[in-house]
């Protein structure tokens, strides 16, 4: 579905992205994780076409990102870090705008948007002005644009960034009921989110791809993770305050996984 | 097409839910009307020359004022990176843009067409200098929205937006006074360029192919500029 070559990224002398390869199959739910600045949302920008790569090449669905950008952002749902939202309009007015903007044929229009009302429960917010909306349905109602199409692809970028707890979860409930027959990538620094809804990951430093395997293989069997038993007296304060013992020994959070790479990355760094 | 009237649609609504359209539509036709009166009663004669000069000089100030929000407003919400995901071509996207705008201006114009009427009823207007001065007044209202639109795609900030209108536009407008300063081809270039050189014509009943061209190319220009402008966020 989706295939990265050598996607690398300057902005001016600055380097966002280098090499970075993957491939995503159809129906994947791929988790991004990195920390702020790792070039996760450079990457999204460059899979929806916003955005050129300096070289590379993407393809979605066999179709080249940067030759072919019309036809690739008409199989994808994108919804970026801040919800792209108009604060005047209302929101069936705005998904309206959405659908006409993203080929949904005219006499299927209200149909969808009322389809996608549902699936993001905000039936009974489609009459209000965004503006009014709290943040936790200004998210949805960004979910709800990305999907107006249908999309194979979608794209979210931080979805939960800076939404409170109770919508946190909303918001992840609903990414998790979007998933069926489509390929997600999820962007997020969030490490329990990708825990949460992922099946593989991708992990961003400093613009490189340095972990790129499934949730299960990377949380069981990455070689920097061999060494578990050593923080058994960490671990064993942890489990006592609630960490998970899955009964094969402790398992490491993916937090925790998340900070030994990074702190390897830096020591492989200053050395 | 039908993408470009949904931008228009959506640029006219948007204008319409605020108050600016509302301000800017009443002190325009407010300040027109008292220009208008104080013309005829001066004047004592049927024509609108001198208010279509006037309206010119006006949309000076109007214009960068309506159309600073177009492209900057898109950039500082975050709505620019959903237009352009979808799948419309940046050429819908900028006349989209610039159709919504150029309505609204079409609207101002369209609202002083009374003036015609009014003269009209109280002596005998040379009807077809009338004809091509509002021609002349609506193509340097549309020749001012495309380089306020060109300015909105540089910058998110609106007020800067409004300041390189501003400053375009009076370079535009008031080139003519600097032409004696100079000879020769230089000379021949400010005149060219210079709005007030075309709108003249225009003002006295004359609609010539070149003056149209004038305006239709500067349009043309400044729409691809901005295309291009917009092409070639976040790429250095």
């Amino acid at each position: 579905m989706v295939i990265a070559a050598n996607v690398t990224k300057y902005f001016g002398g600055f380097l966002a992205l280098k090499d970075v390869s993957f491939e995503i199959n159809k129906g994947e739910i791929v988790g991004c994780l990195g920390q702020n600045g790792a070039g996760k949302t450079t990457l999204m920008r460059i899979l929806t076409s916003y955005l050129p790569a300096t070289s590379g090449k993407v393809t979605i669905g066999g179709k080249d990102v940067s030759k072919d950008s019309l036809a690739v952002r008409k199989k994808i749902g994108y919804l970026p870090e801040t919800p792209p939202l108009y604060p005047n309009m209302k929101v069936h007015d705005y998904l309206k705008f959405s659908a006409e903007l993203k080929d949904v044929p005219r006499k299927n229009q209200n149909k969808q948007i009322d389809k996608v009302l549902e699936e993001c429960n905000i039936t009974d917010i489609s009459d209000k002005t965004i503006r009014v909306l709290s943040k936790g349905y200004r998210q949805r109602v960004g979910i709800a644009q990305a999907i107006i199409n249908d999309p194979d692809l979608l794209i979210l970028d931080e979805p939960t960034s800076g939404l409170d707890p109770i919508q946190i979860l909303q918001v992840r409930r609903l990414i998790k009921s979007l998933r069926h027959e489509r390929t997600v990538i999820l962007s997020t620094h969030i490490l329990s989110e990708i825990e949460q809804i992922a099946q593989r990951v991708l992990i961003l430093r400093a613009g490189k791809v340095i972990v790129d395997e499934t949730l299960e293989a990377l949380l069981n069997s990455n070689p920097l993770l061999r060494d578990r038993g050593v923080d058994s007296e960490l671990l064993q304060k942890k489990t006592e305050i609630g960490f998970r013992n899955e009964g094969k020994g402790f398992v490491l959070t993916l937090e925790e996984v998340f900070v030994r790479l990074h702190s390897q990355g830096l020591k492989e760094k200053d050395e | 097409m039908n993408k470009i009237f949904s931008i228009a649609k959506k640029e006219l609504a948007g204008l319409f839910k605020s108050p600016m359209a509302y301000i800017l539509l009443i002190l325009t036709i407010s300040i027109f009307n008292i220009f208008f009166f104080m013309i005829i009663n001066e004047n004592r004669e049927a024509s609108l020359r001198d208010v279509f000069k006037v309206m010119e000089f006006l949309f000076l100030f109007i214009i960068p004022i309506l159309t600073m929000k177009i492209f900057s407003e898109e950039k500082s919400t975050g709505t620019m990176e959903f237009l352009m995901t979808t799948p419309t071509t940046n050429t819908a996207i900028v006349l989209g843009k610039y159709l919504g705008s150029l309505i609204f201006v079409s609207l101002i114009v369209g609202m002083t067409i009374v003036y015609y009427f009014i003269i009209e009823y109280f002596g005998q207007p040379d009807r077809w200098e009338i004809f091509a001065g509002y021609i002349g007044v609506w193509l340097e209202g549309a020749f001012f929205v495309s380089v306020g639109m060109l300015t909105s795609s540089w910058t998110r900030n609106q007020i800067l937006s409004a300041i390189s209108s501003y400053v375009i536009l009076f370079l535009l407008y008031f080139s003519i006074s600097f032409v004696k300063y100079f000879e020769g081809p230089v000379e021949k270039f400010i005149q060219y360029v210079s709005t007030m050189s075309h709108s003249e014509n225009f003002g006295i009943g004359l609609i010539t192919i070149g003056d149209i061209v004038y305006y239709l190319s500067g349009i043309f220009i400044c729409i691809i500029l901005t295309r291009l402008s917009i092409e070639n966020r976040l790429n250095s």
